[in-house]
């Protein structure tokens, strides 16, 4: 088979465009044993829906459970530093399984349901109004640096309580945190760096907030701590997770959505017509379209049969979002940016127990993005082709996009 | 008399996320596409149904008043 000839995730082709490797895969093996990094990649819709709703048989503890190096190999004198990394990723509570996940996420849940979040709508639009402002005297955008970026760290900082002088740091801090997910042999220093620096800045934080809780997002965690649900270096950890996660999927998805719009000008003219109205159902468009994560990885619990592959206990396992989104057995022309889209049910916050805790935050600043940047940027448009993605098979992140608007 | 209430679960939504089995487990039960069915709305009290509903990831569970049927949630 073609496709097993070009296991390599990685190749610039790949990273450039997924869609036409992983549709193929999903077209030709759809259960794919990947020979060169030695585990499963699961692509179609059903299978990734199935798979991500059957937690008991596919283990999200990825670190804690898998003795073996990491892949793509990492230089051998770097394997002290993954010690640190397997430590440190394994008291996320998003890498546990039942019951432990259950009584993790039970602490922080509440703080991101849709009616929690909708209270955020008010600041998410004035922290977007202030920097479209700053971009509008500047007659140009870079909307990576200039727009995706700084919202979302705004907003998740704002939610943790983080000084606004800090914001940067944390941003710098969080950058080398995006190691994860790529190839380089020579990512764990970057990544350990970035983790050892997050736990440094928000020890403090968390610190002072379980001797005067308040009501920010650090004082809920340091509450996981007081009910015994998390140990001093799971609030640390999962802090930084979630200011980590809190915006840099949101960067993609607002990066990710307007090129889309920007390449499809008959959707940008419909969202137009009545941007408040159709923000909805268009940023659930982007998500499927061009989801802000590719592939998330789980490991088998126990042997597991699946299309007459044996999936065997402790197999590495990786369901790619930006298949599934495309699988034409669950969507009308997937191929087609159409944001009049109805139903959607893209799995681009994937499904069951670990179903995306900050969906409802990363949906309402992209509605309020998309919104925002047709009522005032009708004309936007590339001021460049030459665009280039982050080498990584977790994240589907542009370098820069650099708009204007005259 | 305690009110009652029709409860429904939007399956073009649902992603099987659970916390509603979690908080009201004899409302609540997963079928075998593991998505959320509202088997029996009179067994737990309806402030539970509601707190389920409204801790419910995508808004996906949909509470009337039975007699009414007044929009409870959402």
């Amino acid at each position: 088979m073609r496709t097993s000839t070009n296991d390599d995730m990685f190749t610039p082709d790949v990273i450039a465009d997924p869609y036409t490797y992983y549709g193929r895969l999903r077209e030709e093996d759809p259960v794919h044993w990947n020979e060169k990094y030695a585990l499963w990649v699961v692509t179609s819709y059903d299978d990734v829906v199935w798979l991500t709703r059957h937690h008991e048989l596919f283990s999200s503890a990825v670190f804690r459970n898998d003795p073996r190096p990491p892949y793509p190999d990492i230089d051998e004198s770097d394997l002290g530093l993954y010690e640190y990394v397997r430590n440190y990723q394994a008291d996320q509570f998003i890498q546990h399984d039942r019951p432990e996940h259950l009584e993790m996420r039970k602490v922080v849940h509440g703080y991101f349901t849709p009616k929690s979040t909708e209270a955020w709508r008010p600041f998410v639009q004035s922290a977007i109004r202030d920097l479209l402002d700053e971009a509008e005297a500047k007659g140009r955008m870079d909307v990576m640096r200039d727009f995706a970026t700084p919202l979302p760290v705004l907003v998740i900082a704002q939610m943790m309580g983080v000084p606004r002088q800090d914001r940067p740091y944390v941003r710098h801090l969080a950058e080398k945190l995006l190691n994860i997910g790529r190839g380089e042999r020579d990512r764990m220093r970057p990544l350990t760096e970035g983790m050892q620096g997050m736990i440094d800045y928000v020890s403090p934080l968390v610190d002072e907030r379980i001797v005067n809780p308040g009501d920010d997002f650090i004082s809920v965690l340091a509450q996981g701590e007081k009910a015994g649900v998390f140990t001093r270096h799971q609030v640390l950890v999962n802090t930084s997770l979630l200011l980590l996660a809190g915006h840099e999927t949101t960067i993609n998805l607002l990066c990710n959505g307007t090129l889309a719009f920007i390449r499809h000008p008959e959707q940008w003219e419909w969202l137009k017509q009545d941007p408040a109205g159709r923000t909805v159902r268009a940023t659930e468009e982007c998500l499927r379209y061009d989801a802000p994560v590719k592939s998330i990885q789980r490991i088998a619990s126990q042997d597991v049969e699946i299309h007459g592959k044996l999936l065997r206990r402790d197999d590495r396992i990786r369901w790619f979002i930006s298949s599934a989104n495309r699988d034409p057995k669950a969507f009308a022309v997937p191929e087609t940016f159409d944001v009049t889209r109805h139903p959607n049910p893209h799995v681009a916050f994937g499904s069951g127990i670990h179903h995306c805790l900050g969906a409802s935050l990363a949906r309402l600043e992209g509605q309020e993005a998309f919104k925002a940047l047709a009522e005032r940027f009708p004309k936007l448009h590339l001021e460049t082709e030459a665009l280039e993605y982050q080498p990584s098979i977790t994240f589907r992140s542009l370098k820069s996009l650099p708009v204007t608007w005259n | 008399m305690a009110r009652k209430v029709r409860v429904t679960v939007d399956h073009n939504v649902c992603v099987g996320n659970a916390m509603c089995e979690t908080i009201a487990p004899k409302v609540f039960v997963l079928n075998a596409q593991r998505q959320s069915e509202a088997v029996d709305p009179e067994g737990d009290t309806v402030e539970k149904i509601l707190d389920a509903a409204e801790n419910c990831p995508v808004s996906a569970i949909i509470v009337e008043d039975a007699e009414t049927g007044e929009r409870l949630f959402p």
